[in-house]
């Protein structure tokens, strides 16, 4: 069930409608090594900040925020889980990770769509995002960069990441990018809650009261 | 009866409106350009930020603040497919309690809380609003092109949803055969009528169903 396989890296990523001269930069001095299409359905709580409980190509894929470090956040991986998913699993991995109750289980193992449709789309404390990402890959500096188009329940948004498993690689690159440090790091579970309303936008009400 | 003729921008009888919201709909804003007559410079490009607050237990009341003002509009019904909505109130802020209990909580269709002061400011009034589960402010930032076509009031808008970006097409009026003809000329027959709340709710995952596209 769990895997630890991948070496968890610094990440610094930032989501916004465009970041034009950003991206000119990184076209023209990185590596770009891939692109990639997903599409992954992330579960989102009010309640939880450390964790982000997504399902990946079929699998349930978990990560835990396990430090930050100069502004900078390493999230490792802790459970890539095949459906059916035994209940177990999801009454003693799943639920705690949402920070939410578990709800009363009638199977004693779920597939992906009775997970679904069974537990997650009736909790009203759970909230579901479907994304769509269209991420182009690169590397540059010791670190690997991404730029993502994302369509989250349909809507649009981009982001941008620069991750390394040495820390102060990505500071650098931050730097030689003209990343102000004043620029918020934001992970993926809150870019997604600021948009669904799961939690508050930074100076959401400023600019419409009178 | 003689048609009534439909001026941007100026008050008329409830309108009929078709309005869709997806990520792409390039076609139907290119024709919309093509096929409108010359409009007035001041509805050429509008842009606004507003708070929708949508609620879990109502779908007819479209209840946002704009320009420091409480704006209601309500259902009045379906026909053919497109929807007729009707101004219900608007009310500056600070706003009385007597308002937020008789027609904003009511159009809510949430419990009405218990009010200790005579009025709201509008950040008391957002409070109020995140206490409540079943409400939540949105953040909608709209930019808006209006265009005239076969007579109906048309749009389309970049329109940010608390930052995520969808685009909107609509044409509304009183003569539901001039908007079936707009349908049909912009290419979106077919496509679903999806107001300004359901598209809300379902971006911030309160109704799992994809936008138009």
């Amino acid at each position: 069930m769990a895997e630890k396989s991948y070496i968890p890296k610094y990440e610094f990523r930032m989501f916004g409608q465009s970041f034009p001269e950003l991206e000119k930069q990184i076209t023209a001095n990185a590596l770009q090594t891939g692109e990639q299409k997903m599409n992954d359905v992330y579960l989102l709580t009010a309640a939880d900040n450390e964790n982000n409980v997504k399902i990946r190509g079929g699998k349930m894929d978990m990560k835990v925020l396990e430090e930050t470090l100069q502004g900078l956040e390493r999230w490792a991986p802790y459970m890539i889980g095949d459906f059916p998913l035994d209940v177990e699993v999801i009454k003693s991995t799943v639920f705690p990770a949402l920070g939410i109750p578990a709800p009363a289980f009638s199977r004693n193992e779920y597939l992906l769509t009775q997970f679904l449709n069974e537990l997650v789309y009736h909790d009203p404390d759970l909230f579901v995002a479907h994304t769509s990402k269209t991420r182009k890959e690169f590397e540059f500096n010791g670190c690997e960069l991404e730029i993502t188009d994302v369509t989250i329940n349909s809507a649009c948004i981009k982001t941008i990441c620069i991750e390394s498993e040495n820390w102060e690689k990505v500071l650098e690159t931050k730097k030689i990018f003209n990343i102000s440090s004043a620029q918020e790091n934001i992970n993926y579970p809150t870019a997604l809650k600021r948009i669904m309303g799961l939690v508050e936008i930074p100076g959401m009400w400023q600019s419409i009261k009178q | 009866m003689a048609k009534e003729e439909l001026k941007i921008g100026e008050v008329s009888k409830p309108r009929f409106e078709f309005r869709t919201f997806g990520r792409d709909f390039e076609e139907a804003a290119y024709l919309m350009s093509r096929l409108s007559v010359p409009v007035p410079e001041k509805v050429w490009e509008r842009t606004s930020e507003e708070i929708y607050i949508v609620s879990k237990t109502n779908d007819i009341n479209n209840t946002k603040v704009r320009d420091g003002k409480m704006d209601i509009k309500t259902f009045v019904q379906e026909k053919d497919g497109l929807e007729q909505w009707n101004p219900l109130m608007k009310a500056e802020f600070p706003i009385g309690a007597d308002v937020l209990k008789n027609e904003v909580y009511p159009a809510f269709k949430v419990a009405v809380p218990e009010f200790d002061k005579d009025t709201y400011t509008f950040e008391e009034f957002m409070e109020m609003v995140k206490s409540n589960p079943d409400l939540l402010a949105v953040k909608v930032e709209k930019q808006r092109f209006g265009y005239m076509v076969n007579d109906t009031i048309c749009e389309v808008a970049n329109v940010w949803i608390n930052g995520a970006m969808v685009v909107t097409v609509n044409s509304e009026s009183t003569e539901l055969d001039d908007i079936k003809k707009t349908i049909a000329d912009l290419g979106l027959e077919g496509v679903e009528n999806i107001n300004y709340l359901q598209a809300i709710k379902r971006i911030v995952g309160w109704i799992d169903k994809p936008l138009a596209n």
